[in-house]
Formats: C-alpha cells, structure tokens, sequence
C-alpha cells in the first residue's frame, strides 16, 4: 500500500479496514449570540463499502459534522476538536496542503444544491477537468475525455454534448449528477452526500439512489449519507446515527433504529411521519399523526442533562434534566453491531415501549402552539 | 351530477408567453403550465393534488381562485363562472376561498405583527368593523390554529416555521372560506413539525366544514390527508379518484412510477420493494410531447400514444379516473380533432 499516514505525502491510501473513524467529533461556532455547541461528542465508523445515513432535523448539526471533516468550515469561527481518521489518518490535524491532496481522492463531496454549488459561468467539462487535472499529470485532452466518460457512468444522456453545456442548461436531477460525478472524478474511497437528494423529485430521487448504489458496490466506496428522509434511510443504509442538538440520541443497524427503536425523540420522528402503505388505522379511520412537541433546542442554548428532556413525554427520571446520559448499548452484538441509545428513559426494551407510543399517539391537536 | 361540486375546471388552461430578449419581446413560444384540465373539487372533501415541480399543480391552484388568469377554459366556483367576474364579484370569491403559502417565512410580512397579518383580511372585506371586535376575531382565529392569543402583538421573525405557518392559516380562516388552498403548506417545515401542521389542517377541515385543495409534492402526506388524490404530469390531470385506490392500486404508469419511487420509513419493505425508475427528465412545458404527454418515458408506450391525446376514463374502482391507452385507446387524435369514442 501507499507509504505511511503520519508522512503527510504520497498519494491516499486506500484498505480494507475502517474507510473513516470519526471519535468524539466536537465543533463550537463563534456566533454573535454567543458559542454555538453544534456538534458535541460525535463517534462513529464507516466500513469499506458500507453506507452510513446520518439523520436529523434542521439544526441538529449533521451538516457540519461532515463540512468540519473536510476542513470546509471558515476558521475564524469555527473551533474543531477530536479525531478524524481516514484511512489511519487525521484529517483534523493534516496539513491544508495534505488536506487539498486528501479531497477528492480521499473523499469527495455532494452538496445538497447543485445549483449554487456548481459555479455558473464554467462549462460543466471545465469544472470537472479542474479535479480531475488537480490531482494528478493529466493533460487536458486527456482529462476532458475522462470527464465525458464520467457523465456518462453517472447516466447524463449525450455525455459528449453535455461536457459543454453550462450548469442552467441542465435539470436539477442532470446538475446533480454532474455534482456526482465532480465527487467521483477522482475515485474516492469516500463519499459524503449531505442532502444530495433533497432538492429533487421523487422520480429523479431513485435514479440518484440508484445510480450510487451502483458506484458503490463497484468501487467499494464507503457512504455517509445526511439526510432528514427516513425514506430514502431506509432504503440506502447500513447503518444509522440520529442526531439531536448536536449529539448522537442513538445509533444501530438500520433495521434496530427504525423498526425497533428506542431512544424518544427517534420514536416521536418515526410516529410524525405519515404512512404511504398503510394510513388508516385497523378501524379504516385514518388517524391523527403522533407529533413531538415544540421545537428543537437551539445549539447556542442547549439544555443541561438530555438534550432532548424539554421535548420528551415521557421523562421520568430525576437526572434527565441534570445529567447527560451516556450513548449505551440496548440492543444488538455480541457478533452483531450494537444498538446504542443514550436516553435515561427506563424502558429500554426496543420496540417495547408502549408507554413512550401512547403518549405520543395520545398528542393533542393543538399541541406544541405557543 | 350527484355530487355536490364546490370547485370544477373544464378544459382549463394556463399559458404563458415566451419572449425573446431584444427590444421586439416576439413571442418565440409557448409554455402550457396549465394544459387542459378537468377537475372537480366536492364540497367538504380534502382533494391532494401531487406532481412533480414544474407540472403545473401551484399554476393550477392559483388559477382556480383567478390569481392568474386562465388563458382557456372555464373554472367555477360554487356554480358561479370565476373567469368572468367582475372587480366585486372576484372580491367577494376571494373571501370565500383562502390560500396558505409554501414559505411562511417570505409569505409574511415582517414589518407586520401577526394581529396585523391575521386582521387584513376582516379590513379588506369589511368584517368585524371595530378595533374591539377584530381584535377578538383575530384571538379567536389564533386560538383556532393552535396559538395562543398573546402573541398577537409578535412580529414574524419571533416565531418559529411551524408557528409562522399557524399564523399563515389563520389569515386564510379569517374570511370565513368555504375553500383553502394550501400550496406546499408543510413542505419548508421540520418532519416534527409537518405532522403538527398536518393535524391543524385536518382539525380544522373537520371543524369547519372546508373543502381543502392540498397541492403537495410529498405522496405520504396526501395520502394521510386526502379523501381523493389527483395526479398531474406536465400540466394534465393524468389520474384522479379516492385515496385509497389511487394509493394503493393506481392505474397510469406514471402514477404507478411515482408511487414506487417514494421511499418508505421500513428497511425491510424498502429492500423488497420494486423501484419503477422512470428514464430520463420531464419534457419542458414549452416542448409537449404529441399525443400522451408521459409516452417519452413510458415504459408500456405502444403504437396509439403518440397518435391520441388520452381522455381521463373510468378505470379501477368507482370514481377512478386515468388517461392511459392501456386501459383502451379514449382521446383526440393529434391530427384530426375529432375524439375517439370508448369501445365498450
């Protein structure tokens, strides 16, 4: 393989083992209200090949937890602490010259809209032909024929046209592709999509999950996929995490976090959502939706003990609004991935908790008003 | 008709001009946001009307209430021919139909407090008169969404999303409508959050006895809501009947595309689930494909699809309506105008 971590030279290194370790990720922003705890204590790892949805609402901190990784917040503001290792080694603490050699064929980028991310006044072949040519001796023909087969792996019909053409000459699903392609201009061997689906269509939806789904099982990428769509969780991920006020409340195997999950704020989220299958209830009477009430903490002023106490129906113990609980584990392993959730909610039984659904379910109409 | 109808487009079309830059502005197109649609709203139901950006289904709710003026066909309201009215007889259509928009951050004004905000409709229509009795009516309103009438004296930017769309709503009640059109109502809003507001609509259309037009792209949030669910592609109705069935065995294969796209919160029916993913873009509004709009990127496009403009036909269960050649070729041939009878 390729020389060693620490050297801080050399092309990216690429194995077998863990593709990205992230341990106790923390991110303070400066803000004029004051330091913003955006992300406090994030830990996880992706595996070759595995895809690993982060999930939460606006807010929760699930953007900048990955914008910190690839050194893309501002640094007169932001404080970045903890470790970040791909591949073995720290993008934390790398070199601005290591880290522009690392982004892209270390990992590249899906920004969530193609349309401000791609800059407008340069032919789609120009912005590619820039990574491409940024990060190795590629003459420009060469580079340019790299870029058209590009377009065409990521399914943009007429690729050789398409090289040319300015990004408002595109669909939203044709930009996000070349948005995709920009990403895997230079094979990374990780790929972070942060909301590269949102801003499309159902329909053009699919072909994008499609279409990385296939990229993925060809080249091994390892995926971390932010998203706020349990949906499209359910149908791309191995793995899990949700976040709420900047902290992992739970992280599993897909079918652990939402089919059997355990922490309130991820049953209260999974209650909110309407079901396309089955809406009506066994009566035929199409119930009211299960909500959580109010609205999420603030990062500038996080609650002391759970984040998620001021919101939770159903916090009993007297150390929820003191003392923050640990991220343990509830379910899953030995062998298997564990299901982990910090909450000091006694039932931890997943799937058990018919206490924490029947006050969600019991919500009145008028809840969480003023 | 049996039914009770509150709202009905016939034949409705919106088209909008496309100017060429120069000091001439020609004319060097047409886009047909709006392509001939006929729809019936009943009164008291929650009709979801779900499409993909850029198919015309906001041009069409506007167009209903006359927000843009129709360039063919007719709308009525309540009987009455909307595209005729007159400066009053439009006002007083206004009053009875309300409108809540997709972004309650640019659709409020912030440089008015919320009791500003709720009370311009009662000023505009000469309700309430009296400063006392307005600012009742705007309590009972803010109580009515779920606000507590304290905050009336608030500006915009002190509430959060879900509580700026509370005060959307409640300036689309305060005229009393018999009809609110809610345009992405939920869609800028946390999943949380949504469900909140999606239970408001509910309540109130219960409540009050409204006939609701719920324009969204979001199918879960239709079907949870809707009692009928009407679909559009590329400025037509392509298919429309109860929930139910439209949800769980629709009929158009464009439908049927959409549905399967529209991924589910459960890992293991997600794994098994066959995804019709449909190839390539929607056609511009400005370039409709001849004869069925949706033949480009049909997987079942068969001879008579280029040729015939599909009809909307009974198909599926009662009250099920699709424009598809599969279902026997119903429609106006592309060349001679004249409409192709059903065979049986």
């Amino acid at each position: 393989m390729s020389g060693p971590a620490s050297s801080g030279t050399g092309p990216v290194p690429s194995g077998t083992g863990p593709v990205l370790e992230v341990e106790d990720l923390q991110v303070d922003l400066r803000t004029p209200r004051g330091t913003a705890h955006v992300v406090n204590g994030l830990s996880y790892t992706v595996g070759h090949g595995e895809t690993v949805a982060v999930v939460g609402e606006s807010g929760s901190g699930k953007s900048v937890s990955v914008l910190a990784l690839l050194g893309l917040l501002p640094a007169r503001v932001a404080t970045v602490t903890g470790r970040a290792l791909l591949h073995g080694e720290d993008l934390l603490t790398m070199s601005p010259e290591r880290l522009r050699q690392v982004r892209g064929p270390g990992a590249g980028m899906v920004f969530q809209d193609p349309m401000t991310s791609l800059n407008p006044v340069l032919t789609v072949g120009r912005q590619l032909v820039e990574g491409i040519r940024a990060h190795g001796e590629v003459s420009k023909a060469d580079a340019r024929r790299r870029a058209v087969e590009l377009l065409g792996e990521v399914g943009l019909p007429d690729p050789g046209r398409a090289v040319d053409r300015y990004p408002h000459e595109l669909s939203g699903g044709m930009r996000q592709r070349v948005m995709i392609a920009i990403a895997l201009s230079n094979s990374p061997g990780l790929l972070i999509a942060d909301e590269a689906t949102t801003a499309l269509d159902v329909t053009v939806q699919a072909q994008i999950i499609d279409l990385v789904e296939k990229l993925q099982a060809e080249r091994g990428t390892g995926v971390v996929w932010i998203t706020h769509d349990l949906g499209v969780v359910a149908g791309i991920a191995d793995r899990v995490l949700v976040m709420y006020g900047g902290r992992c409340v739970e992280d599993g195997t897909v079918d652990d976090v939402l089919e059997r999950p355990v922490h309130p704020y991820t049953r209260g989220l999974l209650g909110a959502l309407p079901d396309l299958a089955a809406p009506a209830g066994p009566d035929g009477v199409v119930p009211d939706l299960a909500t959580v009430p109010g609205v999420p903490p603030a990062p500038t002023d996080l609650p002391p003990g759970c984040v998620f106490w001021p919101r939770c129906p159903v916090r009993s113990d007297p150390r929820c609004e003191t003392e923050q609980p640990p991220l343990v584990q509830v379910g899953g392993g030995p062998g298997a991935l564990p299901h982990r959730a910090a909450t000091w909610c006694e039932d931890r039984t997943p799937g058990a908790a018919s206490a924490v659904d029947r006050t969600f379910g019991a919500a009145s109409p008028g809840e969480g008003g003023s | 008709m049996t039914e009770d109808v509150l709202v009905s487009a016939r034949g409705l079309e919106v088209h909008f001009p496309i100017r060429s830059g120069g000091a001439l502005r020609r004319t060097s197109g047409v886009l047909r946001a709006v392509d001939g649609v006929d729809l019936d709203i009943l009164r008291g139901e929650t009709l979801g009307l779900v499409g993909e950006s850029g198919c015309g289904k906001s041009t069409l709710g506007n167009a209903l209430l006359r927000l843009v003026p129709p360039t063919g066909g007719t709308v009525t309201f309540d009987g009455t021919d909307v595209t005729s009215l007159d400066r009053r007889g439009l006002k007083e259509m206004r009053r009875r139909a309300g409108m809540v928009f997709q972004d309650p951050f640019a659709s409020l004004d912030p440089r008015r407090t919320v009791a500003q905000t709720v009370s311009e409709p009662l000023e505009v229509h000469g309700l309430r008169s009296g400063g006392r009795e307005r600012a009742a009516r705007v309590a009972e309103l803010l109580e009515l969404v779920g606000l507590d009438p304290a905050v009336a004296g608030r500006y915009p930017h002190e509430f959060s999303g879900g509580q700026r769309q509370r005060v959307g709503i409640a300036r689309a009640l305060a005229g009393e409508p018999d009809f609110l059109v809610c345009d992405e109502a939920i869609a800028s809003l946390d999943v949380s959050v949504q469900a909140q507001v999606l239970n408001l609509l509910r309540r109130l259309q219960r409540q009050l006895g409204l006939t609701l037009l719920f324009i969204s792209h979001d199918l879960s949030a239709v079907r949870h809501i809707a009692d009928r669910i009407a679909v559009m592609y590329l400025g037509r109705v392509v298919e429309v009947g109860p929930a139910d069935a439209v949800g769980s065995d629709p009929q158009m294969p464009y439908t049927q595309a959409l549905l399967s796209a529209v991924p589910v919160p459960h890992p293991e029916l997600e794994r098994s689930r066959k995804r019709i993913v449909l190839r390539g873009d929607v056609p511009s509004p400005a370039a409709v494909p001849s004869g069925c709009r949706f033949r480009t990127r049909c997987p079942y496009a068969f001879e008579p699809c280029p040729d015939v403009d599909p009809a909307l036909q009974p198909v599926g269960a009662p009250g099920q309506l699709a424009a598809c050649h599969l279902h026997g070729v119903v429609g106006r041939p592309v060349d001679s105008g004249e409409p192709v009878a059903a065979r049986d």
